[in-house]
């Protein structure tokens, strides 16, 4: 079920369309701020995790300057994502597309938070009980006291010392 | 005697142990998984999403003058498209090879399209070392950023119908531009 959900999510992954400008043309202080804010979402290529909007490479000049000229021209901003990712691919996507394996890198953190939550919750639930009760929920020791010490003395190795181990002589060994 | 001891629920904590082990390597193990795998691979280096699809047009100057070349103008003809630049080591040494190939193959046509450099620049380097084949400028990036290069130097093979066949990242040898020339003529050699 949950595998064909993700296969699904994944042959659903549209293919990126540019297409003709289906925005409104920009120009002055909106097109300059404009195109500060899409370049903050494209990876400048020849840069280490840099944005097109903060990296000074040239590279990134080129590029903010074909972000500013397709946004005067009236393309919107996913137009223009999808225009570079033609090229460079969904690498230059500073923000993964919310489409195919990319749900992963969103969901994930939230599920990786939710499992660890319940993991520290079921932890502190279990040390909330003090030992001495939940150890005289389950049976004894057997009757015969050699016997017996013998499997106090595992659990205190196993388990830490939970009283006081009795070192009596004779202890078998 | 025996209720003096504690008895301590030994089974069952083993078996949550085990629990919460089976959790943890099914949170852990696909993670370290992701970066083994990943681990000496530069994440720079993603499959071009061009190879395969059409070549993006382009209409550039030749730094010798004349007309601008477009690649239009080249179809019907394997086409090797060679981003690069003079200060890029590589691209130099690769001229060689891109050079002799030229003159050797002679239905290709070759291109080379200037990355970040200054037009001076290209002619002094042109002027002691002559290239077979017409080197265009590319104001404002723009070839370089409709074909994704992320760095010098980058070439492109493309067929007859004006497809890319393989994009090369890295300097060429002779032998390797012939390989990719036969496969943009479509018929292995």
């Amino acid at each position: 079920m949950i595998l064909a959900a993700i296969a699904l999510a994944l042959l659903a992954a549209p293919p990126p369309a540019v297409g003709p400008p289906a925005g409104v043309p920009l120009s002055g202080a909106a097109l300059d701020s404009r195109t500060e804010q899409v370049g903050a979402l494209l990876r400048c290529p020849v840069c280490q995790g840099l944005s097109v909007a903060d990296s000074p490479s040239t590279m990134a000049r080129n590029m903010k300057q074909e972000v500013r000229e397709k946004l005067a021209a009236g393309y919107d901003q996913d137009q223009i994502l999808a225009s570079f990712e033609q090229s460079y691919g969904e690498f230059v996507r500073l923000r993964p597309p919310l489409r195919g394996a990319n749900w992963a890198v969103w969901l994930g953190p939230v599920v990786f938070l939710l499992a660890g939550g319940a993991l520290v919750a079921a932890a502190l639930r279990g040390s909330r009980r003090p030992p001495q009760a939940a150890a005289a929920e389950h049976g004894g020791l057997p009757d015969d006291p050699r016997l017996a010490q013998a499997v106090h003395r595992v659990r205190a190795l196993a388990y830490g010392s939970l009283e006081e181990t009795p070192r009596k002589t004779g202890s078998p060994r | 005697m025996p209720a003096a001891f504690p008895a301590t629920a030994a089974p069952r904590t083993r078996r949550l142990n085990l629990k919460v082990l089976a959790a943890g390597a099914a949170l852990v193990l696909p993670l370290i998984a992701v970066l083994l795998f990943n681990l000496g691979r530069d994440p720079h280096s993603v499959r071009s999403p061009l190879v395969g699809g059409p070549a993006p047009a382009f209409a550039l100057q030749p730094i010798a003058g004349g007309a601008p070349l477009t690649l239009e103008s080249l179809r019907g003809h394997p086409v090797v498209v060679n981003f690069w630049a003079t200060w890029c080591v590589p691209c130099i040494s690769e001229q060689q090879s891109l050079t002799a190939a030229a003159r050797g193959l002679r239905d290709a046509r070759f291109v080379g399209i200037v990355y970040e450099d200054e037009k001076p620049r290209i002619e002094a380097f042109l002027a002691e070392r002559p290239l077979d084949y017409p080197v265009l400028m590319d104001p404002g990036a723009r070839a370089a950023i409709a074909y994704g290069v992320s760095g010098v130097p980058e070439t492109f093979f493309i067929d007859g119908e004006g497809r890319i066949v393989e994009k090369y990242v890295g300097p060429l040898d002779r032998q390797t531009i012939a390989a990719l020339v036969s496969k943009a003529r479509g018929s292995p050699r």
